[in-house]
Parts: C-alpha cells; sequence; structure tokens
C-alpha cells in the first residue's frame, strides 16, 4: 500500500530521512518494499501486515507506528467541526438499515451548497502519490479520508435520491435477485440476496462498501451531498466482492475489517474538510444507526511470560511503557502482572501473546540472542519411509537411474491415453491442461522421454511420488523406465535392476507372474499384453513390469522401446528389511556342469531352474542361465536352454562320482517330461 | 678407445656415430686395412688377422648393446602410460538437487534431535486452515491460493497441517521437521511453481522462546552452507503462531557487504517463523503454557522453501527447472 512521507510527517514532526525510516519501519513493523521520489513528496510502498490492517490502512495508523519505532511524538488533525443549525438532516433524511448483523454502524452527514470542482493542489498531490486519480473536490476528500483514517467514504447527490414523500430515505439492505446496478465506472452489474446494497426508496444506489452508483452520483450542478461512513459486515464485503469479481480501495478495507467507532471520527474530519474547501455548510444533526456496544478487551498479562516467550529480560516498566506508547490503557498492575484495555482500533490484539509481540518488536528482535534450548536429550525417531526411500533412490541412482520430479497435474489426454477410470478431478485448475491428479506417475515420465529423446538415444529415468486414484486417495509409488530408440530387448533390464532394488531392500522371494488384465483395472491400456509382468513377493503383488504398448507410445509420439516398472512403495517399505544375517561360506571347491535341454517353445525357464534345484538339492549352489537358442538347427515348436550348474557342499569336497550322480539325478528329472530332452 | 665409447652411448643414435666411426666404411678400421699394404708382406698377416677380430668384436659389442636399447625402448612402448587420455565414462545415474537438499536438511535437524514426520497431500479444510487459527471467510485465507478438489477437499497450501496431525498422535516433548510437496494456485515463472517443497519444523516443549529459534534456525543454515550465518527476524504475521517473524539470512555469497544476490542488504529473506499460536496447540489436542509456568507448553514452528534453499545451493535461477525432468539439467547433480 502506497503512503505519501510528506504526509506522515504532518503527524510526526521528527521523521528522519526516507530510506532511514524505511529502515526503521522494516525492522519493527512493517516491511517497506520501496521508496519512491514523488514530486516533492515520498511514496513509500508499505507492506501493512494483514492483520494490522484496520489500523494501519491509513496514514494515520502507520504515523502511529512511525512515533512508536522512532520514540518520537505524535499529533492527529484537527476535527472539531462548525454546524449549520438552521436546519436539521433528520428533517429531510431518514436511515434504515434492514439487518443489524450485515450493518453494525451506519453514520451519515447532509452538507449543504457545496460547490464541486477540481480540488486544491495539496490535496491532488497526495491522492496521486499514494495511487488515486483526482475526481473532484467532494469525492477527493472522501477518499483523502479514507487514505488518513482507514475509513472508506461514499458521497450521493441528495437531489438524485428519489423518494415517494418530501423526507427521503436511505435503506441500507439485501439486493433482490436481479436488481441491477448501473456503477461509477458504468459498468452493469446483477445482484443478489448475498450482496448488500445501499438504496433509496427506488432501488440501488450503491454496492455496499464496495462501489458507488452512476445514480446519485456528485456532478458539477451537485448542492446538497450525503456523506456515508458507515461499518459493513467484513464477511459479507468479502463475499460479494468475490461474487461480482469487483474489488476496490474500500472493499478491502471493509475485509479486513474497521474500527466501528472510526465511522463518526472519519465523517466529522470530511465534512470539516468539504466545509473549509467548498464552503458547504454542513447540516446540523449527525444520523448516527449504530448497533455496535463497545466491550473494549480486556488481557491480564503476566510479566513471567514475556521472558518465556522472547528470550530476553524485559522489565516491567519498560513494558508498560511500550503499551502505553501504544494506547493501551494500562487498568491494574500489581508485582507479577499487567492488566490492559485493548483500544478499538486494534482489532489483532485478544491476547497475551499478541502483546507480547508487541514487546518484542518494539524493543527489538535483533536483542534476542540465540540460546540452544534445554530440554530432555530424546532421540529422533527413525523415519522407515524415509529411510527405504533413500536406500530405493540410491539404489536406482547406482543402476545408472536420473531422478526425475514431475507434475503433481495430468491433463485429459492422459487419462483418455492411458485409460484411467475416475482420476481426481480439480475444482479449480490452473489450466484446463492440468484438469487433473496424476493417477500415476507414467504419463509424465512418458512426456520426459519425449522431450530427452531431441538429445539422448537411451534414457533411464524414475520418479518417486504421490500418486491420486478413485475417491480422492492417495499412495507413494515408485515407478522408472529405461527407453531406447533401438529396438534391442530391455525387458530383461529393468527386471535385473527390480531383482537388485529389491535385494538391497532385504526383499527376497520375489517372482514374477505373467499380466493377466482383470476388468476393474484402470491401467489397462497401458502395458503390452504378452510381454509384461507381475512382480510378486510371495503371495502380495507389489506392481508391474514390462514394455509400453504400441498405443500409447504412439499416443505419446514416442519412437522406441520402453519397459516401465511401477511399483507400490508403501507395499515395497513394509515388507523391507533392514536385518541381513551371514551366510558361511563354503570352504570346498565348486564344480561346475553345463546342461542343455530342448523343451517346447512354451516352457517358462523357471520350471527348469525349479527341477534342477529340486533334484539337485543342498548340493546345487546355483543355476545359472546362460543361453537361449530357438531357430534353424531345432526342431519346431523347440527352443534350447542352457544352464551352468553349479555343485558345492559346505561340508566337504564333493568327488567326481557323487557330482556324476547328481547330474544324472538332473537329467533324469529334466526328461520326466516326455517332450524334454537333454542334449549330450 | 673404441669399447670405452661402445659403453659411453646412451642411446641408438649415439651407438651409430660409435658404428660410423671405426666401423664405416670411411672408419677407422677401414683405414687401417687400406694401410696394411704398407706394413712389410710378412707383418701384413698377422696384422690383419688382429684388425679382423678386433673388428668382429666391436660389431659384436655393439650388435649387443643395440639389441639392450631396442629392448628397452620396447619395454619404454609397452608399458609407458598416457595419462592425458580420457578415463572410461562408467554410467551412474543422478539425484534430482531436492533429494539431495532435503536429505541434507534431514540430517542436520536430525543430528539436531528432529525426527522427520508426513502428511497426506490432499488435505482438508479444517488441517490446513482452521485449525491452523485461519477462520472462514477471512481475508488471511487470501494468503494461500488454493487448489480445490470436486469432493471439497484441498491440496495442502503448506505443510502446517502436520503440526496438528502430529500434534494429536504424539506427547511433547515435540522436535519434527517435514519435508513435502505442497500446492500453490497462481502463475508460474521464474520464482513461482504451482507445486513445490517445503521444510516444516516444530518444537514444542514446557520453556521454548524464539532465542531457541534463533540457535536452531542459526546452526541449521550455518552447516547447511558449510559458513557461519547469522539470522534476522522481523516482525510479520502468520495465523498461526504469535509472535510470527520473517526470517532474513545473513547473504551467503557477500557475507553481508552486499551484492546483487541479496539486492545489496546484505540480508536473504528466507522463511517464515513464530512461536506456535495457542489456538493451534488447542487444536492439537495440547494445553497451552499460558495460566502458569510449570503448566502447558509453548514452542516454536517455522517454513522454509525446499526450492528455495536448493536454488541458492546451487544458484539456479529458474525454479521451473527443477520440474522440466530434462537431463541436461540433472545429470549436474
Amino acid at each position: 500500500m502506497l503512503f505519501s512521507y510528506n504526509w506522515l510527517k504532518e503527524y510526526v514532526k521528527k521523521l528522519p530521512r526516507p530510506e532511514k525510516l524505511a529502515q526503521t519501519l522494516t525492522m519493527k513493523a512493517f516491511e517497506v518494499e520501496e521508496v519512491k521520489k514523488a514530486r516533492k513528496d515520498y511514496c513509500l510502498d508499505i507492506d501493512v501486515l494483514a492483520n494490522r490492517a484496520p489500523d494501519c490502512f491509513s496514514h494515520i495508523g502507520i504515523a502511529r507506528e512511525c512515533a512508536l519505532c522512532l520514540n518520537a511524538n505524535f499529533s492527529l488533525p484537527e476535527t472539531r467541526i462548525k454546524e449549520d443549525k438552521k436546519i436539521k438532516a433528520p428533517d429531510f433524511l431518514s436511515i434504515i438499515v434492514e439487518n443489524k448483523e450485515d450493518c453494525l454502524r451506519y453514520t451519515a452527514r447532509v452538507i449543504d451548497d457545496v460547490k464541486v470542482k477540481d480540488s486544491p493542489k495539496w490535496i491532488q498531490e497526495r491522492l496521486k502519490t499514494c495511487g488515486l486519480r483526482s475526481i473532484n473536490n467532494i469525492v477527493d476528500i472522501a477518499n483523502y479520508v479514507m487514505l488518513e483514517t482507514g475509513q472508506p467514504l461514499h458521497v450521493f447527490d441528495f437531489n438524485k435520491l428519489e423518494a415517494e414523500s418530501s423526507k427521503k430515505k436511505i435503506i441500507v439492505r439485501r439486493a433482490v435477485r436481479g436488481e441491477e446496478i448501473i456503477t461509477l465506472d458504468d459498468e452493469k452489474y446483477i445482484l443478489d440476496k448475498d450482496i448488500l446494497i445501499i438504496a433509496d426508496s427506488k432501488g440501488p444506489l450503491a454496492i455496499a462498501g464496495i462501489k458507488g452508483g452512476k445514480k446519485a452520483e456528485i456532478d458539477k450542478n451537485t448542492k446538497r451531498i450525503v456523506l456515508e461512513s458507515a461499518n459493513f459486515n467484513s464477511a459479507l464485503v468479502r463475499q460479494a466482492s468475490q461474487k461480482i469479481r469487483l474489488r476496490t480501495d474500500a472493499s478491502f478495507r471493509f475485509e479486513h475489517k474497521i474500527d466501528p467507532n472510526l465511522t463518526e471520527k472519519a465523517i466529522n474530519r470530511a465534512a470539516g474538510l468539504i466545509n473549509k474547501v467548498t464552503g458547504g455548510e454542513i447540516v446540523s444533526e449527525i444520523l448516527d444507526i449504530n448497533y455496535f456496544k463497545s466491550n473494549p478487551i480486556k488481557i491480564n498479562l503476566q510479566v513471567w511470560r514475556v521472558e518465556s516467550l522472547l528470550g530476553f529480560k524485559v522489565s516491567k516498566k519498560e513494558i508498560i511503557d511500550i503499551l502505553k506508547k501504544l494506547e493501551f490503557k494500562i487498568i491494574k498492575t500489581n508485582s507479577v502482572s499487567i492488566m490492559v484495555e485493548v483500544p478499538s482500533f486494534r482489532l489483532d490484539v485478544s491476547l497475551p501473546e499478541d502483546l507480547i509481540e508487541e514487546i518484542g518488536r518494539i524493543k527489538g528482535y535483533k536483542n534476542i540472542p540465540s540460546i540452544f534450548p534445554i530440554g530432555y536429550l530424546v532421540p529422533p525417531k527413525k523415519n522407515y519411509d524415509v529411510f527405504w526411500e533413500d536406500i530405493a533412490k540410491d539404489g536406482l541412482k547406482e543402476m545408472g537411474f536420473i531422478e526425475s520430479y514431475n507434475y503433481s497435474f495430468v491433463n485429459e489426454k492422459d487419462i483418455q491415453f492411458l485409460g484411467f477410470f475416475n482420476p481426481v478431478e480439480l475444482e479449480n485448475p490452473i489450466s484446463s491442461d492440468l484438469k487433473f491428479l496424476r493417477p500415476s506417475l507414467i504419463p509424465n515420465l512418458l512426456k520426459n522421454i519425449l522431450s530427452n529423446f531431441r538429445y539422448l538415444d537411451e534414457v533411464k529415468m524414475f520418479e518417486l511420488g504421490n500418486i491420486f486414484f478413485n475417491g480422492f486417495k492417495e499412495k507413494r509409488m515408485l515407478t522408472g523406465f529405461i527407453a531406447s530408440k533401438s529396438r534391442g530387448e530391455q525387458f530383461y533390464s529393468v527386471k535385473g535392476a527390480i531383482d537388485n532394488l529389491l535385494n538391497t531392500m532385504g526383499i527376497a522371494n520375489i517372482w514374477y507372474d505373467d499380466f493377466e488384465q482383470t476388468p476393474e483395472q484402470s491401467n489397462s491400456l497401458i502395458w503390452e499384453k504378452d510381454r509384461s509382468a507381475e512382480i510378486k513377493v510371495d503371495f502380495q503383488e507389489i506392481g508391474f513390469l514390462g514394455e509400453i504398448s504400441q498405443k500409447v507410445l504412439d499416443d505419446y509420439k514416442i519412437a522406441g522401446k520402453v519397459i516401465f516398472f511401477d511399483v507400490d512403495f508403501e507395499k515395497l517399505s513394509k515388507i523391507a528389511l533392514e536385518e541381513r544375517e551371514y551366510q558361511p561360506v563354503s570352504q570346498y571347491p565348486p564344480a561346475i556342469r553345463d546342461i542343455a535341454v530342448l523343451v517346447p517353445f512354451e516352457v517358462k525357464v523357471i520350471d527348469a531352474m525349479n527341477k534342477i534345484n529340486l533334484a539337485g538339492g543342498d548340493l546345487v549352489a546355483d543355476v545359472d542361465l546362460f543361453d537361449i537358442y530357438q531357430g534353424e538347427g531345432l526342431p519346431d515348436g523347440k527352443k534350447n536352454l542352457a544352464f551352468h550348474i553349479i555343485f558345492q557342499s559346505k561340508n566337504k569336497t564333493l568327488g567326481l562320482e557323487e557330482i556324476n550322480a547328481l547330474q544324472d539325478k538332473i537329467i533324469k528329472a529334466l526328461e520326466s517330461n516326455p517332450e524334454w530332452e537333454v542334449r549330450k | 678407445m673404441a669399447l670405452e665409447e661402445i659403453d659411453k652411448a646412451i642411446d641408438l643414435v649415439g651407438l651409430d656415430n660409435v658404428y660410423k666411426k671405426y666401423l664405416g666404411k670411411k672408419g677407422e678400421i677401414a683405414s687401417f686395412f687400406g694401410s696394411l699394404k704398407n706394413l712389410p708382406e710378412k707383418d701384413r698377416k698377422e696384422v690383419g688377422r688382429c684388425l679382423n677380430s678386433f673388428k668382429k668384436l666391436l660389431e659384436e659389442k655393439i650388435k649387443i648393446k643395440e639389441q639392450e636399447f631396442k629392448k628397452s625402448l620396447k619395454l619404454f612402448k609397452n608399458n609407458k602410460l598416457d595419462v592425458s587420455i580420457p578415463g572410461k565414462k562408467i554410467k551412474t545415474g543422478h539425484l534430482h538437487p531436492l533429494t539431495l537438499v532435503k536429505r541434507r536438511a534431514e540430517n542436520i535437524f536430525g543430528e539436531m534431535g528432529f525426527s522427520i514426520a508426513q502428511g497426506p497431500e490432499i488435505e482438508d479444510e479444517w488441517h490446513n486452515f482452521d485449525a491452523l487459527n485461519i477462520p472462514k471467510n477471512h481475508p488471511a485465507r487470501d494468503m494461500w491460493d488454493t487448489f480445490w478438489l470436486k469432493n471439497g477437499k484441498l491440496l495442502r497450501t503448506h505443510t502446517s497441517p502436520v503440526q496438528i496431525r502430529y500434534m494429536k498422535k504424539n506427547n511433547p516433548p515435540i522436535r519434527i521437521i517435514v519435508p513435502g510437496r505442497i500446492f500453490r494456485h497462481e502463475a508460474t515463472d521464474a520464482s513461482h511453481e504451482i507445486n513445490f517443497y517445503q521444510l516444516e519444523g516444530l518444537m514444542i516443549d514446557k520453556d521454548i522462546s524464539i532465542s531457541n529459534f534463533k540457535a536452531i534456525i542459526q546452526e541449521f543454515f550455518s552447516r547447511f552452507f558449510n559458513k557461519v550465518i547469522e539470522a534476522r527476524l522481523r516482525p510479520s504475521f502468520f495465523p498461526f503462531t504469535e509472535p510470527s517473524f520473517e526470517v532474513d539470512m545473513s547473504c551467503v555469497v557477500c557475507e553481508g557487504t552486499g551484492c546483487s544476490v541479496c539486492s545489496s542488504t546484505g540480508w536473504i529473506e528466507i522463511m517464515g517463523a513464530g512461536m506456535v499460536h495457542p489456538n493451534v496447540l488447542k487444536a492439537g489436542g495440547l494445553i497451552p503454557r499460558q495460566k502458569a509456568k510449570d503448566t502447558g507448553w509453548q514452542g516454536f514452528a517455522f517454513g522454509i522453501g525446499l526450492d528455495r534453499l536448493t536454488m541458492m545451493k546451487y544458484k539456479i535461477d529458474d525454479i521451473r527447472l527443477l520440474y522440466s525432468g530434462d537431463i541436461r539439467f540433472l545429470k549436474q547433480f
């Protein structure tokens, strides 16, 4: 918010240079974002804190802060006025407030014989410094007083009010649905019952607290005016302003609440200025509908709490001095506590903590020493989710994967391309392009492939993050891929990476099952049917591994081969194990034998390995597939599997005969199926 | 003489010179042979034989020496490394800079006794706002531009709701940090994103003060940036803390003398913090320490932007790079 340096100086005589002032305010009250030369003045852009809007969206409020921070004197402008006793306002104007909840206070004055023209230079200058346009002397004064006091004012041309009798009415009421108003800037608004208006007997004159209407606008022929200074319900103004999408200097102030005591001070100040500047006569008697019951807040501040919160000692005398300067009334004190009454303009203060903040900032936060806390030495708890995340990420990194962080949002096409059901939709997306929360990490990673394929032929990446699905639930997933422009087989590289990763996390009993589509599965379009697997640990499915379907790759315009893994990280970290047990290394030499077996094409390698292990028992230390061959030289529908079998005992050196016997046993087991043939 | 010279030869060139001098066409041996005719007949035979055997000896010596040289040259060629040849590329992956910074922050706070807590990214209004002393229809809610979901829930605008969730399940003393993804409904530019990371901190105990906060946060920054960092507090407003402050740290680049990073002020605005508001403690099921010294709890809370910390640490000038998935960027970490 913009403030005039010269204006502040009017209230605080001993104001330092603008830059110096800005520094002091920044450290003790509000951040001054900019100091700008403005003709013969300076403009200070002050970031008034939201809770201090009621008193500091005004030059008087900021001047009070300046005086306080600088320990200087502060004096307010004269507000005494001279009323013209010949006529009385209530004789020809009445105010009706339909609902006191909507408008706690409505204060009005009538001023006669005003001469509308340009306002004097000094008013124009100050408005300009504060970023307001000059209209005419009457409107300018209303705005001037708003900048000065923080109370928005409005002015109506009395003669333009319509009435059924000679006595005119100003009514504060909710708009009727469909009622219309043309505002001062010639915009038309259609109103409803959620919007508070100021009306005459016929219709709307203004949108309460937001904007005046064209109907009773001040023009150069205006003679008699009605000055309005009211306290409208902050939440109501806020709602209305959001509803009609119109925010003004007035609505901004009303939204943040205003001291109801201010209406009268502000209206008198404005009346006085109008009288002085335009020669208008202030009609006697103020019209004041006031439902506000003054009930000042009292706070009992225990002195020990000041030091306990701030961390440094402030004497009781100093506390009292600061509070007095802040215009808090000291009601009573004793050796341990101070009872204060909060001034009505400090709507932000209601607790001892609020007072302590005031004391702290005025004393200066720079005086706060840094002292390590004293307390029980409670060792921090280990967070296993984070622990396993770190292990998994490190593991993937070591295997050459690059970590990506993508948006949590996806677009309609992603949902369509991958066939997700019931994605979580946003009520107010930032753009139509980011309408949904990601139901999987896959879509955005696919986009990573596309963009990186511009520079690279092979891309290996992963992401660990939350996905959102059905019923507004979320889940942590670990998803990654190897994407390659060449058509080489990468499935087993990704599979190997998963084996490796799970082993690092202490998970054994990993196996892979054919990917089976269940009808309710939402990710129905992602995987290439015959080239994908379910990753299982014992009997639990923990994720998928496989080739992305050609359709999806086409949709994303990716030319290449992409193998993804998509793992439920929550399940994974639940079964992960930190413990390891040492297995003694055999002291006896291993013996290696090779076996090649011809099997029908559809036989799975794991079945052959299982037979070998089962037949060989404990003495088979390892079985290692080193070749698969199908094609030329083999009978149709067959493939050849070649294994190294490592025989080793923990207790002795295996003799030749023993090994041969085992080998024979294995061959017999393999050939127990008539379609299998061990090649000799 | 000649034998000595063979011994003294240090390389093949030197050896060749010796050869030329004695055994060449115009060498000394040849000239001796030439002068044989000047000798008496009877001596010629004898001297000639001597010369011949000397010539053979020289030839042999030179050959041996030559082989020695050649052998060592060969050895030289086989064994000597050209250390300027580029090393073989070993392909490893890379962790995201946000992961690195998050871990570092977690470690530093862990060393100071803080546990890591987490919470959901989809939040309800109560945890995100009401419980944090931000009432409905209050302009303070405008401080957080919020993404709303169709079911009335929202994407958390800060990690602060986890304060409430944690307080409800754990008794003080509480020392936690909450790193996590948060969301803001605002236009993106070089310093704004719609999702980014925050690190929340919460310390609740019997007698925790602002001066304790100052010590903890200075220690954090000093360890994080590996240099002595000072913290400066300025008044601020957050509904969930009272007193509230903005925290500046002394500039990591110029150390307070003024530079472009700190706009010549010597200070960088880095985070918001404050003493936990009594209403927030109550919402978390704790009794605020208000009435008497020995009952109730008090403490501080803070929120640091991890993206900003990452950008400062690695001198990244555009936050959007962090969410670009661009390997040319990611492989630098």
